[in-house]
């Protein structure tokens, strides 16, 4: 680069990285400025249908830019490496701000929320970055799309893909809602909340049937029962607890005799029942090297029971313990009310989302007091209008990066092995 | 409580690599050593692979949750980089290098061993968690081959004062890395809205993956535009395998990840 400046003032035909750099200074300094003047980008004031003009407006200016201005020194720098690598800079310094910084207002000093820090893409240095970043991208991917050569596919695919889900993706989010809908079993909610707590009405009801949560067996633990926490040397021995099972855990030879998924205390011991409540609970014996054995009922207890332990020595510093379950899978069936008046029975699962009237239904959460009881349901509601387009983006680069696996040139020979 | 013991392949990997890479040394004296280098060598990431596949079987889920659970698959696609690497290019240093790097891997394992647990979070139970997982630590393994190549460049650049070294196999490595990579992270954003309900949320992890990934990008472009300076281009690719491994181990240690749903253990 050195050498480059010496040979060219800047600002002089053709620009290159001194150039770059120069915008990015200038765009970084403006940005701040400005964001310490009015703070970050209202995203809502995106809102469709404007977020659709600036999109078409932003693109026809990079295409008929190119297309009429590109012996312009300025413009045809934009459609050049030196260019993108610069503006990757940029994105990558203000990214990497944001990978340390928590993007939460609420949890960082005053300096970092005015400098934009703790939300970084309403943040004005970013949006430039973005938009430089952006140009240079529209304008690479024009400059090899006309003329039309079929070996640029590939190039293509890459380069607009990326500019499609980048636009579409910061544009759009200005139309996503995510809203929350609170179930409880027998009541149809045709309202949502959004983040802020505000009411919202929607186009479709539910109505909670049932929560049904799965749960994994528990595990057995040696813990200290005073703190309640796991003997730390011992994790690495803890197993599932099921009839049957056996393992050596904290030198004592720790065999299962009993399982109940869900059981109830019926005087000193458990049985199992289905009732509201029930909680997991095991018979083991516990026999130390010596050959001295104990035995008893574990139980994680639950919100009406309480857990239950078996001591291992007679000091009680430590103790066989049952894990809390963990859940395997958890859903929830409602009826699904449309305005055009349908009426259906699904299931709401976690990673299986359901859709209706343009909305995507989500399990979310549940009422984790009760656990498997859980009397209550949360689901999430989102709306993201720009979907299909930001996925054309995603299946143009995932076919271009295909293609960029091929891009590997044929050996040279190296003047024989170096190693 | 695992009807077998995975120590007990972890250290036959290790060995079949040591004896394997051991052969290498050799291999020119004999043909029967140079086809035992190979055969230790493969068996090695045989061996590996019966361990996934069992504890694949055993755990009823793939074996990718943990940490520890990476590791072993890190373990057993960096050799096989390395290998074809070396078939395709007859870089032989690659083979030491990778078998090196696997065994620290498998080193760690065994110091650490592994809770396994058959809990996979409700999140986790998708069909995009198998291909997101592989693809992402065949990117990784690949593009480690290629920081050792870029090491190497820059050393026998600033200590041997050489400049008679190409750069190609980092680029060659980098083009087929940065393709998985690609892969990884838009399986991730697929998989991101059918779970999370968006396919970008800017979480610490997704941060951190960016990052990686478009310092390959500036990888890329830089050597499209300057091939003559080498020396810049290896720099950058050391510094984002650093970033890469960030995004890999540290992210879980930074302050901004408090709230990420992707830590974990
Ligand atoms: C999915 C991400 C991307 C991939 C896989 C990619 C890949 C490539 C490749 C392989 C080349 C070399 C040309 C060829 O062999 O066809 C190239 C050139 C180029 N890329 Fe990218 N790129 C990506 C994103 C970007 C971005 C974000 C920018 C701008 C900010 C950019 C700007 C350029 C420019 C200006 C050229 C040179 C074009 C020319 O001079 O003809 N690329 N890209």
């Amino acid at each position: 680069m050195k050498q480059e400046k010496r040979k060219k003032p800047i600002w002089v035909k053709p620009w290159g990285y001194t150039e770059g750099w120069l915008i990015v200074l200038g765009l970084f300094i403006t940005g701040l400025a400005l964001q310490l003047a009015t703070g970050g980008l209202d995203r809502s004031a995106l809102a469709w249908p404007v977020n659709l003009v600036v999109g078409i407006i932003f693109t026809l200016i990079i295409v008929l830019g190119w297309v009429f201005l590109k012996r312009k020194t300025p413009v045809a720098w934009l459609g050049s490496i030196p260019a993108a690598v610069t503006s990757i800079a940029m994105i990558t310094f203000l990214v990497l701000l944001m990978g340390f910084t928590l993007q939460e207002d609420a949890q960082n000093p005053v300096w970092v929320q005015k400098l934009g820090l703790s939300n970084m893409v309403s943040s004005w240095p970013f949006i430039f970055g973005i938009i430089f970043f952006l140009t240079s991208l529209g304008m690479a991917t024009v400059k090899r799309l006309i003329p039309f050569k079929g070996r640029n596919i590939g190039f293509f695919l890459n380069h607009a893909g990326l500019y499609i889900i980048i636009i579409g993706g910061m544009l759009g989010s200005a139309d996503l809602k995510r809203y929350t809908m609170h179930l409880h079993e027998g009541e149809i909610v045709w309202y949502a909340n959004d983040r802020h707590g505000h009411q919202v009405q929607m186009p479709l009801a539910l109505e909670l049937i049932s929560f049904n949560m799965e749960e994994y067996n528990p595990k057995i633990a040696v813990i200290d029962p005073h703190s309640g926490r796991i003997i730390p040397e011992t994790i690495s021995e803890m197993f599932e607890i099921d009839k049957g099972n056996r393992g050596t855990i904290f030198g004592y030879d720790v065999e299962i005799l009993e399982f109940h998924k869900l059981s109830g205390k019926i005087g000193d011991r458990y049985e199992p029942v289905n009732d509201f409540g029930a909680a997991p609970a095991a018979y083991v014996r516990a026999t130390c090297e010596e050959g001295e054995s104990t035995e008893g009922w574990i139980s994680s207890g639950s919100f009406m029971m309480p857990h239950s332990l078996v001591d291992l020595n007679h000091v009680y510093d430590f103790s066989l313990a049952m894990t809390i379950p963990q859940a395997s899978h958890y859903s929830s069936d409602v009826v699904l009310y449309t305005e055009s008046g349908d009426v259906e029975e699904v299931r709401i699962e976690v990673n299986h989302p359901v859709s209706a009237e343009g909305w995507k239904l989500y399990q979310y959460s549940y009422d984790d007091r009760f656990g498997r009881w859980s009397p209550s349901t949360v689901i999430e509601a989102i709306r993201d209008p720009w979907l299909p387009f930001v996925y054309s983006g995603i299946y143009m680069v995932l076919i271009g990066s295909v293609y960029l696996m091929t891009l590997g040139k044929a050996p040279v020979k190296e003047n024989g092995e170096q190693s | 409580m695992m009807p077998f013991d995975p120590t007990l392949f972890t250290i036959s990997a290790i060995v079949c690599w040591l004896i394997g890479m051991t052969l290498f040394l050799f291999q020119d004296k004999l043909t029967v050593i140079k086809i035992s280098a190979h055969g230790f060598f493969l068996a090695g990431v045989v061996v590996l692979t019966v361990l996934a596949v069992m504890l694949w079987q055993e755990l009823g889920r793939a074996p990718m949750r943990t940490l520890g659970e990476t590791r072993l698959w890190y373990a057993l696609f960096l050799p096989l980089t390395g290998y074809a690497t070396y078939i395709r290019w007859n870089y032989k240093w690659i083979i030491y290098y990778s078998g090196v790097m696997a065994i620290v891997f498998l080193g760690v394992n065994l110091a650490y061993p592994d809770n396994y647990d058959r809990a996979l979070m409700p999140a986790l139970q998708s069909v995009w968690f198998v291909p997101h997982v592989i693809v992402y630590i065949f990117a990784y393994a690949i593009l480690a081959v290629s920081a050792l190549a870029a090491i190497k460049g820059l050393y026998v650049n600033y200590f041997q004062k050489s400049r008679d070294w190409s750069p190609q196999l980092a680029d060659n490595l980098v083009y087929l890395g940065l393709g998985f990579l690609t892969l990884g992270l838009l399986f991730g954003a697929l998989w991101g809205k059918e779970a999370w309900g968006h396919y970008w949320t800017w979480d610490p992890k997704e941060t951190w993956a960016f990052l990686t990934w478009i310092g390959y990008l500036a990888y890329v472009h830089f050597r499209h535009h300057q091939p003559k300076k080498v020396v810049v281009a290896m720099w950058v690719l050391a510094l984002a395998f650093v970033v890469l491994l960030i995004c890999w181990f540290g992210v879980n240690y930074l302050p901004s990840a408090a709230n990420s749903v992707h830590t974990y253990s």
